[in-house]
């Protein structure tokens, strides 16, 4: 286990070799033969699930959670909990009203389940440091925060009601700040911006209310010395050239995409990249070699910025 | 035209972990009612075999796909609610069900009966290998 490596790769450094960081999420709970609401529910199962899986999986760097319910919850967003999976976003306060008319607030450390996961930090930290392995802490981005906040009126706003779609993208950046802060007050040593659904819109739509909405938590993040990375999923070819040039450090994609035409990208930008084991096809299907597809992505991504992780 | 419904078929890894697969199916789930009482719909996860089979079978190409009678509409892009009502309109069974899909194409999206409508739809119910 090699966090020093995993943290030089996130910045687009040469490595000995590729460092590993399995996305575990709710696998940690199925690992301890725990729900997945329970663990998520309890920091002590939380922390116990998350150093579970590092230890077992030899982790460069793991993320305390993948699931970008907190930020919503901690403003006001009801939850359905799912015992399998992660919970999802119930409702949608601002589908009718912008931000400050639906009188929501700035999260603090006490907002929603932002406690559980500070407990559960501080128990998983040093049990990771001595393993050598990062702490990473995950934020919801602010066009996925967005949609949580507004439902997927904001994907027609975005276009129609440009004033509603920057009010709601403003707050929701500003959400992705304070939660970059709370996980760099928890000792994660890289922080990401998930933010899925950028992968849905067109560049122009990207760089109009991603990048700028994602300037302020870049800014936290590399204030506090921490290396930042900008995760996103789906088929996000269209976007790509963006998501190299949003200020993070790197990225991550998912199976979708080619690793090759990813690498030379991240190199053109000299930045780090993160993927992509083919989670779906052969982790959870098995309908290709997990071992074959493994070897792909090691030879693809090479040893120049690349980290091997499921996409 | 009362029995004709408009199929619409939403390929996904998992509308509940994929936050763009849940969005996508949120954009059908979120059409009005008067839109909802002429089409039918359902998530199909790649994590189970009949999802896997419903990919194949409509030649998907990238996820998360909406299908509207069977063509490939929206590929990893969340439509518009306009463009969405277009696109219904243009593969509705019948003239009269083209025109009244067109006579919505105002009226935006409701939240009010979305989880109602996502459960009727199978939305996070199939998301595992064995389901």
């Amino acid at each position: 286990m090699a966090k020093q490596m995993l943290i030089d790769a996130y910045r687009g450094k040469r490595t000995d070799k590729a460092p590993w960081v399995p996305y575990a999420g709710v696998h940690c709970a199925f690992l301890i033969n725990e729900p997945a609401d329970k663990m998520l529910k309890d920091p002590e199962l939380l922390a116990k699930g998350v150093v579970n899986a590092a230890k077992r999986y030899k982790a460069d760097g793991i993320p305390l959670v993948f699931d970008l319910s907190v930020e919503a919850n901690s403003v006001g967003c009801e939850l359905k909990w799912w015992p399998d999976n992660v919970p999802s976003v119930s409702n949608h306060p601002c589908s009718d009203k912008t931000p400050e008319a639906a009188g929501l607030q700035m999260p603090t450390k006490e907002s929603g389940r932002w406690p559980v996961l500070y407990e559960a930090a501080r128990i998983a930290k040093p049990q990771l440091e001595e393993m050598d392995c990062a702490l990473m802490g995950l934020f919801c981005g602010p066009l996925t925060l967005a949609s949580h906040l507004a439902g997927v009126r904001i994907f027609t706003d975005v276009y129609k009601n440009k004033d509603f779609a920057a009010d709601v993208l403003a707050f929701a950046g500003k959400v992705c700040a304070k939660a970059a802060g709370f996980y760099a007050e928890m000792g994660c040593d890289i922080v990401a911006n998930v933010d899925p659904v950028a992968s849905q819109i067109k560049p122009e739509t990207f760089r109009e209310y991603v990048t700028p909405n994602s300037q302020e938590a870049n800014k936290v993040i590399h204030d506090a010395g921490l290396t930042s990375s900008f995760f996103i999923c789906g088929d996000c070819t269209k976007v790509l050239e963006e998501v190299c040039k949003i200020g993070t450090h790197g990225f991550a994609i998912d199976e979708q995409l080619n690793l090759n035409f990813v690498r030379d990208l991240a190199r053109k930008y000299g930045v780090g990249f993160g993927g992509n084991l083919k989670l779906t096809l052969a982790l959870s299907l098995g309908l290709l070699s997990p071992r074959e597809d493994a070897i792909v992505s090691l030879a693809a991504g090479g040893q120049h910025g690349y980290t091997f992780a499921p996409g | 035209m009362a029995d004709e419904k408009l199929n619409i078929d939403v390929l996904t890894l998992d509308s509940v972990q994929c936050a763009a697969c849940g969005y996508m199916m949120e954009s059908i789930a979120a059409l009005p009612g008067d839109v909802q009482e002429m089409i039918v719909y359902k998530e199909w996860s790649i994590k189970n075999k009949s999802g896997i089979g419903k990919f194949l079978e409509l030649k998907g190409r990238v996820l998360p796909t909406i299908c509207i009678e069977s063509d490939l509409v929206f590929e990893s892009i969340i439509p518009q609610y306009e463009e969405l009502i277009d696109e219904m309109a243009k593969r509705a069974p019948s003239p009269e069900m083209k025109e009244r899909l067109l006579s919505l194409r105002e009226k935006g999206f409701e939240f009010d009966k979305i989880q109602e409508n996502l459960a009727k739809a199978g939305s996070g119910m199939s998301t595992r290998v064995d389901s």
